[in-house]
């Protein structure tokens, strides 16, 4: 190396930059179509969605000049939108906890010393891999009034088409799915607390009960908040189920009216795209926001 | 964790029965859960070999035993175009994304560029754009591209994902560089070093990309509905056509529930072979759709 650069010192940083500029090119040549896919799909639609908002937006494209915020004031005064916005809280509300109890509950228990270890794990996160249609049809049968749900209950509540009933059947269905995944980001973090606290504990006489609460739950804090991030977001998404489970009306009495499923009516069925794209930006603000929040209190000192 | 409790107390027989004591509620608890998860998929796949009458009995067993409802679903509902139209989109849009996502993720871990960081940020960035917010631009531009009713248009808006180009990236990051300078040093160029030395280094982390990517396809409701739900039923996914059967015929159970394990059984088919591919993408990508 050193010998090249003795003796041919011009060339050799000819060739250097011109080595620089050909790994560049490949760079850039690589990213090229990512790059694109993500500046037209993601990014450039988050501009758009609000420039979409300010007008009059239908099936033909805008019509007449802009609006600007009426869109926004037709949301903030219809109360179905209001309705959504409610039930999607309330579920995220009633999911979350429950999801992240159940994952933790069965991340404790696979990671025992028991026998088949890897039989149970697959068994319990299979749910979250199958399809929420399919998932979301299964359970309209064994909810439906005549249902496998209702004869071990003695009851004949159509769980998933009663307005009451109707939300907490779906964060029932949703946490039931969603917490084997919640199980593995769990049982990721139960096997990276080293086990010397646990020795240490046991020397002390702790109860196991005692040293899940004051040792355990308290370092599992990073997986607590990624998971409430993660599946928070998630939680916000919600449509396939209320869509399946209305015929995507949002019935019954707009029990089943989610954010989504407000922004894909108001577009595909109302053929207002002004208003849906409206839609669509107050519910990226409200998630934004919560994130925020949840960064700020729950998670301090998680890098994220 | 529970032998080295155990082990440190060996002689106090207190514990030791408290040891029993817990090994019977974990296995109490780990049946409970099992019979949970294990009965609904036993119903579904027990119901769609029952007659309409007998799939609101409550029994395991049909009674009469009928393939009819496999047969109408086959023959009378066009499930063999959705199990091609889904077969094909999750294939082509897995194989973009292996492909992809691996250049891409390659560049970002291992080649020098002016804006390089600049350019990551920006994908971390989509990361934050929802589908919520996403869901109007982007019809309004496919419709003005006349690719809403296509294919192409679903291909197009999935050709790769920001995480599957992160998770290729951090997996490439941790490949030492030995291997791509052995390769530099047989002359290779910069595409011949990704495709023939790093590409097959990356294989675990490109078998659990396609495996997810697959499954993420195949179980895709929303897009779909966007791109092809307006009534265009030869385009129509095997969900599509599940969620058509069941909105159609509410109460067609045992041909709704064969619909559902067509819509399940490919996904448990490939999750049952590759099972430790799901575990560990799902932990180092940290994302599930």
């Amino acid at each position: 190396m050193t010998s090249a650069a003795t003796t041919a010192p011009v060339s050799r940083r000819d060739s250097l930059f011109g080595a620089r500029l050909r790994e560049a090119g490949w760079g850039y040549a690589f990213v090229l179509v990512p790059m694109a896919v993500f500046g037209l799909f993601f990014i450039y639609p988050f501009g758009y969605a609000i420039y979409i908002s300010f007008f009059h937006w239908g099936i033909l494209g805008k019509q007449g000049g802009t609006i600007w915020f009426h869109n926004y004031d037709l949301l903030w005064k219809d109360p179905i939108f209001h309705i959504a916005i409610k039930n999607t809280l309330e579920y995220t509300a009633g999911v979350l906890p429950l999801e992240m109890a159940v994952g933790l509950v069965m991340a404790i228990v696979v990671n025992q010393n028991i026998r088949a270890k890897n039989f149970w794990r697959a068994a319990f996160y299979f749910p979250s891999l199958a399809s929420s249609v399919a998932i979301t049809t299964i359970a309209l049968y064994l909810g439906a009034s005549d249902g496998l749900i209702n004869h071990a209950l003695g009851t004949t509540t159509p769980w998933f088409s009663t307005a009451g009933t109707v939300t907490w059947a779906i964060v029932v269905l949703n946490a039931w799915t969603t917490s084997g995944t919640v199980m593995l980001f769990y049982l990721a973090a139960l096997q990276s607390i080293p086990t010397d606290v646990y020795e240490a504990a046991a020397v002390d006489n702790t109860g196991t009960w005692r040293t899940f609460w004051k040792i355990t739950f308290p370092l599992l804090r990073p997986a607590h908040f990624f998971v409430m991030v993660v599946f928070g977001i998630g939680a916000l998404k919600v449509f396939d189920q209320q869509f399946i489970a209305s015929g995507g009306t949002g019935g019954p009495n707009n029990a089943t009216q989610t954010a989504v499923l407000y922004i894909y009516r108001e577009a595909f069925q109302a053929f207002d795209f002004g208003i849906a794209a409206a839609a669509g930006v107050v519910v990226f603000v409200i998630i934004f926001a919560l994130t925020l929040v949840q960064r700020l209190t729950v998670g301090r000192q998680e890098p994220l | 964790m529970a032998q080295a409790v155990a082990g440190a107390q060996p002689y106090i027989p207190a514990r030791a029965r408290a040891d029993v004591a817990r090994k019977v509620i974990v296995y109490l608890a780990l049946l409970v859960i099992a019979l949970l998860f294990a009965i609904p998929f036993l119903w579904s796949i027990a119901t769609s070999f029952k007659t309409i009458p007998d799939s609101v009995n409550v029994s395991l067993i049909p009674h009469p035993w009928t393939t009819s409802a496999w047969r109408s679903i086959w023959h009378d509902y066009s499930f063999p175009t959705y199990i091609k139209n889904s077969v094909f989109l999750a294939v082509v849009v897995t194989a973009c994304n292996m492909f992809l996502g691996g250049l891409g993720g390659y560049a970002f871990a291992r080649l020098h560029f002016w804006g390089r960081e600049l350019l990551f940020l920006a994908v971390l960035g989509t990361l934050m754009v929802p589908d919520q917010l996403r869901l109007i631009p982007v019809f309004v531009m496919l419709t003005n591209w006349g690719l809403i009713q296509t294919f192409k248009g679903y291909i197009l808006i999935n050709l790769v994902t920001a995480t599957n180009l992160f998770f290729m990236r951090q997996y490439f990051l941790t490949i030492p560089k030995d291997f791509e300078e052995a390769a530099k040093l047989d002359g290779a160029g910069y595409f011949k070093t990704f495709w023939r030395v790093m590409l097959p280094l990356a294989l675990p982390a490109i078998a659990a990309l396609a495996i997810l990517q697959f499954q993420g396809t195949w179980n895709d409701f929303f897009w779909p509905l966007i791109i092809f739900g307006q009534g265009n039923p030869h385009l129509y996914t095997v969900q599509l056509g599940l969620a058509e059967l069941r909105f159609t015929y509410s109460t067609l159970w045992p041909e709704i529930m064969a619909g559902s394990v067509i819509a399940i059984l490919p996904i448990l088919a490939i999750f049952l072979a590759f099972q430790r591919f799901f575990v560990s993408g799902v932990v180092s990508s940290g994302v599930k759709g």
